[in-house]
């Protein structure tokens, strides 16, 4: 039977690493000059996160009528921007929270920048609601306290609402959750590290780590728990988000399955995100030892699967609009897909479900040019998905003679650009002051490689095999 | 424990048992269909439904083991192998109805919509002989997949060849495609067109997160009954235990998320074709019904599996178990019942007879079924993973 593994099972990392060697592997990424490709990468950051901050800072002081909108189009752009950022956090909690309750070993070579790609992503979807508020340095009224307004409360029932506190929540816990992970790790830094202000800010940031068995029982403990408390968040961020579409009456905008359909998605994007940052990664940073073949593979199931999720999503509301014999419902859905703006309908189509068909085939699933474009095109899919269900829905309204159109302002093309800046901006940074693999946790899935020499030792030595170890790892770790 | 012990037989006292539960259930079945027909029919319905599911449950968790290299399953896969043949009962049940009271269907009626011309496609989509044509490509194509995989799962048996693995994860790839779409639209067409009028698009979805959470239900009750009846005694380890209570914790979860989606956004939209739905099934003495659903398929099982002493203790989780399969019954009674009964509910003999019935065909279909393969996957590369599995 022991023949059957090398067909099942290709290893997680590549070599057989000492824990050691993890930690110079992924520290040294931190400690050595950055190269060329790096410098470039932030000054290109920089330079659309400065266009970003001078399109943002003219439509604060001169107002929202920089952009496109009109009467009947009143969401679009900004919003369309909003769900995409959201939605691309997505994959990050997955990755930390749940994979970890399914106790997947794969998760912990991109837990780490997967969750910091969350949290860029949730900063960079904050930034549009609060825009569209027109008067921004109002946003702080969102927030229910007495007040001299009135007093003027919010309304409890509105998925705006709900939305500001799925989202405020989910960055505390995603941020928590992410410090949390990194807190040994730092220990490890500061103990690396010789001196000066690194080693200091390490140290206070490690808050005294001393990697005692206690010290690790309640990490594991704390951990365990908010992975707990995140999983629901996951789940119920981008559901609140969905709702600000669904509780409306609008063809369209109102269907059930949105919820799901919308977490489906927002999983689809991330993951697609997070493949396209880790497989820039891998290469710029040298980490091809520790992000393999068969953590690429194993998230690209989970695009092929969500893939398959939305395309039923999809196919579910064209069929049911035409079912419901609502000719609202099935102009709305004809409209889209055949209407003026039938192109974006055919974008979305395309990049999501047809493209990601290729993932299919293990030779595109193991060519990681192939992966990459695919990763991009499903991302550019996905933020078409947002502006198709937003603007669609809302140019062609029930009576004809509102019927509008819509097309984007440079201003708000410029916010976008910008928003790219800001995400790729922080991804840079964390690249280079963060360790960007889970060190402790990859040397968690290191046992199997130890293993091999483990029972010759222990010969040596004069005991016996422990057999305990032996039937601990799971098959997964056994190498070729 | 023999892993070779290919007979299993189930003792001649809990054969009887369920025998009378079938007899009772036939007999129960017979005098309803002419003193109750408007009660039988739909109870039918329900009970063909409710065990075609629990076997559908089946295929797709062997299928997501397969697709994910899930190795911790193998030791019990046998279990809801022998559950695929719930499919084949259940489509036998569906047909009876389908055959020989199609009136249950309203639509069937002549000249429902007749006056709207936007209803062109759902006079299309709801006709009798395109409806049968469909529910019999959806039972064949489920009846094949599920036949294909458990074969080479027994095949494998004979020779230990990882050529079967690898055929059944893209088999299995392929039957959970095919079954996303077949199921959304069998689900619309056995249940949601009940309502002709009515419809959500989340409907699909709804469907099949009870129905998983079921099947997970009966592969835990099987399994724990095979553990104590023999077979997978020595086998069947706390840990897959723990394994199958997390995800039927996992799976009660996901259809509490489901059905609150579905109830609130009809709730705040409140548009009238829409809520007529919930309406009739909040009134009168149907409320404490919808909200005992709720608490039998979520509140219950939630808190109970919270501890993790639940999951590894077989007396509690079976009990957790159980309280699933009635919410599941409860569930599927919401969805078909109330049009047939007006303002209030009935539970009698002709309910409670056919729930009988279904139990013990189900249990004897199930240890018969079981007698086709050794009760464990002997040669299967995995198992000596799934033997060994901890936490």
């Amino acid at each position: 039977m022991a023949e059957a593994y090398p067909v099942l099972h290709e290893p997680w990392l590549v070599g057989s690493k000492s824990p050691a060697q993890v930690t110079e592997d992924v520290c040294s990424t931190m400690e050595r000059k950055p190269t060329a490709v790096w410098w470039i990468g932030l000054a290109v950051s920089l330079f659309f996160l400065g266009v970003g901050v001078v399109a943002v800072t003219y439509q604060i002081a001169t107002g929202i009528g920089t952009w496109g909108l009109n009467n009947t189009v009143g969401w679009a752009f900004d919003i369309t921007n909003f769900v995409f950022w959201i939605g691309i956090g997505h994959a990050g909690t997955l990755i930390s929270a749940i994979l970890f309750l399914f106790r997947q070993r794969w998760r912990t070579s991109v837990n780490r920048s997967a969750e910091a790609m969350t949290i860029f992503a949730v900063i960079c979807a904050g930034i549009f609601p609060v825009i569209h508020m027109g008067r921004p340095w109002l946003a702080f009224w969102m927030f229910p306290y007495p007040n001299y307004r009135g007093p003027l409360w919010i309304n409890f029932r509105s998925p705006l609402v709900w939305d500001a506190f799925a989202i405020s929540t989910y960055f505390t816990i995603s941020l928590v959750f992410w410090y949390l992970g990194l807190i040994p790790d730092l220990a490890t830094v500061r103990d690396r590290t010789q001196s000066g202000w690194r080693r200091k800010l390490a140290g206070v940031l490690c808050l005294g780590w001393n990697s005692s068995y206690r010290t690790w029982q309640r990490y594991e403990t704390v951990y365990m728990l908010l992975a707990g408390l995140a999983t629901p968040l996951v789940v119920s961020v981008h559901t609140i988000v969905s709702w600000d579409f669904a509780t409306a009456v609008i063809p369209g905008w109102h269907t059930t399955i949105f919820p799901p359909y919308f977490v489906a998605g927002a999983i689809f994007s991330g993951m697609a995100m997070v493949l396209t940052l880790m497989l820039v990664a891998r290469k710029a940073m040298g980490l091809e030892d520790f992000i393999t073949q068969r953590h690429v593979g194993a998230m690209c199931k989970i695009v092929l699967a969500t893939s398959g999720i939305v395309a039923l999503a999809y196919a579910t509301e064209f069929f049911t609009a035409f079912y419901s014999g609502n000719p609202y419902e099935q102009f709305a859905f004809w409209n889209r897909a055949f209407g003026p703006m039938g192109w974006g309908y055919w974008i979305m189509v395309s990049c999501n479900i047809v493209i990601p068909q290729l993932l299919w085939s293990r030779r595109v699933r193991s060519s990681f040019v192939a992966v990459f474009v695919i990763a991009i095109l499903v991302n550019v899919g996905m933020w078409f998905e947002r502006f198709v269900i937003i603007v669609t829905s809302l140019h062609r309204d029930f009576l004809p003679s509102n019927w509008m159109s819509y097309t984007p302002t440079i201003i708000e093309l410029a916010t976008l650009a910008g928003s790219f800046g800001l995400f790729f901006t922080c991804f840079l940074l964390f690249c280079r002051f963060v360790p960007v693999i889970a060190i402790a946790e990859v040397k968690g899935i290191l046992r199997h490689d130890q293993r091999h020499e483990a029972p010759r030792a222990h010969t040596l030595a004069g005991h016996a095999p422990a057999p305990a170890t032996a039937l601990r790892g799971s098959a997964e770790e056994v190498h070729p | 424990m023999n892993l070779h012990q290919a007979e299993f037989n189930l003792s001649p006292e809990l054969t009887r048992l369920f025998s009378v539960f079938v007899l009772l259930g036939v007999a129960v079945m017979l005098v309803g269909l002419g003193m109750a027909p408007e009660r039988v029919w739909p109870s039918l319905l329900l009970v063909s439904y409710f065990v075609l599911g629990m076997g559908l449950a089946a295929v797709v968790f062997i299928a997501l083991q397969y697709v994910t290299n899930g190795a911790w399953g193998v030791a019990i896969r046998r279990v809801p192998e022998a559950m695929t043949v719930f499919i084949l009962a259940g489509a036998l049940g569906l047909a009876v109805v389908f055959l020989a009271h199609r009136s249950l269907y309203s639509w069937t009626a002549a000249a429902h919509d007749a006056g709207n011309t936007a209803a062109w496609f759902k006079r299309f989509w709801l006709t009798w002989p395109f409806f049968l044509a469909r529910a019999v490509v959806y039972l064949l194509v489920w009846i094949a997949f599920a036949r294909a995989i458990a074969r080479n799962s027994q095949l494998q048996d004979r020779d230990g060849d990882v050529a079967y693995t690898h055929r059944n994860a893209r088999l299995s790839a392929l039957f959970l495609v095919v079954f996303g779409i077949t199921l959304w639209l069998a689900s619309y067409d056995w249940l949601m067109s009940l309502e002709p009028e009515w419809f959500s698009t989340i409907f699909g979805m709804y469907s099949f997160s009870g129905l998983f959470a079921s099947g997970i239900a009966a592969i835990i009750i099987f399994a724990v009954a095979l553990q104590k009846l023999g077979p997978l005694e020595g086998i069947l380890r706390e840990d897959h235990l723990h394994d199958l209570g997390k995800l039927l914790f996992a799976f009660s979860t996901f259809w509490a998320y489901i059905w609150f989606c579905q109830y609130m956004l009809i709730w705040y939209t409140d548009i009238p074709e829409e809520t007529g739905y919930f309406v009739k099934r909040m009134q009168g003495t149907w409320r404490p019904l919808f909200l005992l659903n709720f608490m039998l398929n979520w509140t219950v099982p939630f808190l109970a599996l919270l501890p993790r002493a639940t999951k590894r203790t077989p007396s509690l989780l079976v009990k957790v178990a159980v309280i699933v399969l009635l919410g599941r019954w409860l569930d599927l009674y919401l969805i078909i019942l109330p049009p047939f009964m007006g303002h209030k509910p009935s539970f009698g003999a002709w309910e409670f007879g056919l729930m009988l019935g279904a139990i013990g065909a189900s249990a004897l279909l199930f240890f018969r079924a079981l007698r086709r393969a050794a009760p464990v996957p002997m040669r299967d590369p995995w198992l000596s993973d799934s033997l060994h599995h901890h936490q």
